[in-house]
């Protein structure tokens, strides 16, 4: 069996609130200087739902990331992980791409690599938070996309997901190859050990450009962002005396009725 | 933000290439043997891997001129332990800044994910664990199993609260030393409150691997947590979580409404008061190791901001005045005055010392991911502390004492390591 899970390099999620802050010009979040890029949390559950299904019933797992100046430290985490190869797409051109033109290019991609028997995303990055590629993927490729998984099992010819639903969780079966993208309930990302981390220095890496996935062009875009901004919050505080509480109270009464008129 | 390469760079520009930070000044030296100052250096012999080294792969960096993914260039930055010796030399007759610039590097290659894999899951591990050593933190506590004293997890406030650090918690030989100091402080009759499983990691591993957002969550954290149970006083056996409260927790602007103080200095303070009695004789000639975190690295640390000027055509002026942090406000005496009171004791001064100290070799991430350059180190001190007929190494910190209890073991040399507490401990 083979499992193919596509994996997004994005600006930490946990970074100390206010220590970023936005490039109007390039309309995206600055971090501050030490505080490194992750991996999306979501896929990293994806991840751990492959390499539970290599421990249980044997497979080879390929981790797919896609962007541009990709941090190794980072991106080969999967390797150190218990994963058995990497795809890098990695070129300019990738850079800030959109939902669907993503989903464009990892579809290319695992039409190269060519065997698949599962593909994994995470139910969305924890970035823009959209949830599309996982499906845009699915419709790409042609297959089944079962979304929010918190179990996965692969029964013969079948891929059997526990759904995660708002009051609990539904069971779904899909005929494989198909996609399906993970939930947190999953569980988190095993720890990385640092046997883990020496036998990843072995492992393969293949490094793809758009010439190699014989991508012409960028797909336009169907998404576009118009603005990125920190919403202003002003406070006016106004203090209301009087020389009695009574006063005081028909001054602030006033200043209601002259603030939100009846 | 703590740590930002820009801030560094007309320092970084002015060093001179002088070397004087590989070694302590000339009036310092004894021999030539013990004559280096900069593990680093005296290890990979290549001026990159110096202070002033550090300080032109920063302004490189700064400037754009090296690309920070390059492997190589990690390997350099992070063999280092960041024990701030070069920037003690420095300072002897400079005002250069030389360890926040490496501090700083490391900052900016982490920002762009260029760290080095080994520290992901130390990380991670704070992340996950409160505590960079991959141990489970509801595991944290247990150190303190049996013992009289107030777990503050369960509820209430006290003002002594007992920090215990990291690897005094979850390291079996040295979680006595924890234990050892909760009893010595209760039988002083000093009303300590620890927190138990709800203890965290002090963000020091994390600020000396240039993870800076993962260290302000910890240090913003514990203070809050403090002030919230009341302290007035915080007392750490851990060096490297003092020094960083010391120095750089102050940068983040949150009141502290308590003091740091290092159970060195609270033993003496005991001590001196009559409250701790040490009556045992112990007929030992012993050496003290200073912890850099205890020492030269414990000083405030008052970031620079201001103007600039070039008067008679070199000298630089500037506006305000700055504070100059030369290591000379560490703990040196506290330590120093406890092992003195220890009945029949010898205690005989290494050559490297106080802010000329030579480092252990733990630090900045060294232990955990390149052992054998800590191992080494070291073994530099141990053979200086034979070279003046110490029987015992004495020091007040974890990471100096794991570092140096290993390569006396790994490299067959007789030398014992004891922690100032065990110390006192025999002699009561």
């Amino acid at each position: 069996m083979q499992v193919i899970v596509c994996l997004k390099q994005i600006l930490d999620p946990e970074m100390p609130s206010g220590s970023f802050h936005l490039d109007p010009n390039r309309k995206r979040a600055v971090p501050p200087p030490g505080t490194p890029p992750v991996l999306s949390p979501f896929d990293e559950n994806a991840l751990e739902a492959a390499l539970r299904l290599k421990d249980g019933q044997g497979a080879k797992v390929i981790a797919v990331s896609l962007g541009d100046k990709l941090a190794r430290a980072v991106v080969k985490k999967p390797l150190s992980a218990g994963a058995d190869e990497l795809v890098l797409l990695e070129d300019p051109e990738w850079e800030d791409l959109d939902h669907f033109a993503s989903a464009r290019v990892l579809a290319a991609a695992i039409r190269k690599i060519g065997e698949f028997d599962l593909i994994l995303t995470g139910r969305q990055a924890a970035d823009w938070d959209a949830g599309l590629v996982g499906s845009a993927l699915a419709e790409e490729l042609g297959l089944g996309c079962v979304t929010l998984a918190r179990k996965i099992e692969v029964v013969k010819d079948k891929v059997r997901v526990e759904r995660v639903a708002p009051d609990g969780y539904e069971v779904v079966e899909a005929l494989r190859p198909c996609v399906v993208t993970v939930d947190s309930e999953l569980g988190e990302l095993r720890q990385i050990t640092m046997p883990g981390i020496f036998a990843a220095k072995k492992k393969p890496i293949q490094e793809w450009k758009p010439a190699d996935l014989k991508l012409a062009s960028p797909a336009p875009a169907r998404c576009e962002l118009v603005d990125l901004y920190l919403p202003k919050r002003e406070t006016v505080c106004e203090i209301i005396g009087g020389e009695s509480p009574e006063e005081a109270a028909l001054k602030l009464a006033d200043k209601l009725l002259e603030k939100c008129p009846a | 933000m703590l740590l930002d390469l820009n801030d560094y760079r007309n320092d970084m520009k002015r060093c001179a290439r002088c070397s004087i930070c590989k070694w302590p000044p000339l009036a310092q030296m004894k021999s030539w043997r013990f004559s280096q100052n900069c593990p680093a250096i005296s290890r990979f012999n290549f001026h990159a891997y110096s202070g002033g080294g550090r300080m032109a792969l920063g302004l490189a960096l700064a400037e754009g001129k090296l690309d920070e993914a390059d492997e190589e260039l990690s390997n350099i930055v992070y063999r280092c332990t960041a024990c701030g010796a070069c920037d003690s030399s420095c300072k002897y007759n400079s005002e250069l800044e030389v360890l926040w610039p490496i501090y700083a590097t490391r900052a900016r290659l982490v920002g762009a994910g260029c760290f080095r894999e080994e520290h992901g899951p130390i990380i991670e591990s704070l992340r996950r664990e409160d505590n960079p050593l991959m141990k489970s933190k509801s595991e944290r506590g247990r150190w303190a199993e049996g013992l009289d004293v107030k777990d503050l997890s369960k509820g209430g406030q006290a003002e002594v609260i007992y920090h215990a650090g990291c690897l005094y918690s979850f390291d079996p030989e040295l979680s006595k030393v924890a234990r050892e100091t909760v009893t010595l402080l209760r039988s002083a009759g000093v009303e300590v409150g620890i927190r138990g499983a709800q203890e965290s990691c002090c963000g020091s591993m994390a600020f000396q691997l240039g993870f800076q957002g993962e260290f302000i969550k910890f240090a913003e954290s514990n203070i809050d947590d403090w002030n919230a149970l009341g302290a007035r006083k915080v007392v750490t056996s851990c060096a490297c979580g003092f020094g960083i409260m010391k120095a750089v927790y102050p940068l983040l602007g949150k009141k502290m409404k308590f003091e740091v103080v290092h159970i060195s200095q609270y033993l003496d303070e005991l001590i001196r008061e009559g409250k701790l009695q040490l009556s045992k004789k112990i007929p030992l000639r012993v050496t003290y190791h200073d912890p850099c975190n205890l020492g030269r690295k414990s000083e405030e640390y008052v970031p620079w901001k201001g103007t600039e000027k070039k008067v008679l055509g070199q000298l630089i002026v500037r506006e305000p005045e700055k504070t100059v942090h030369r290591g000379w406000e560490g703990v040196y005496d506290p330590p120093r005055d406890v092992i003195r009171a220890v009945p029949g004791i010898n205690f005989v001064e290494m050559e490297r010392i106080r802010e000329y100290a030579w480092c252990c070799g733990a630090g900045g991430g060294v232990k955990t991911t390149m052992d054998d350059f800590a191992l080494w180190t070291a073994g530099e001190r141990i053979a200086e502390a034979q070279s003046v007929g110490a029987e015992a190494i004495v020091t007040a910190c974890s990471w100096c004492e794991r570092n140096l209890r290993d390569a006396a073991a790994a490299q067959g040399k007789k030398m014992q390591v004891l922690d100032i507490v065990e110390l006192v401990k025999q002699a009561r």
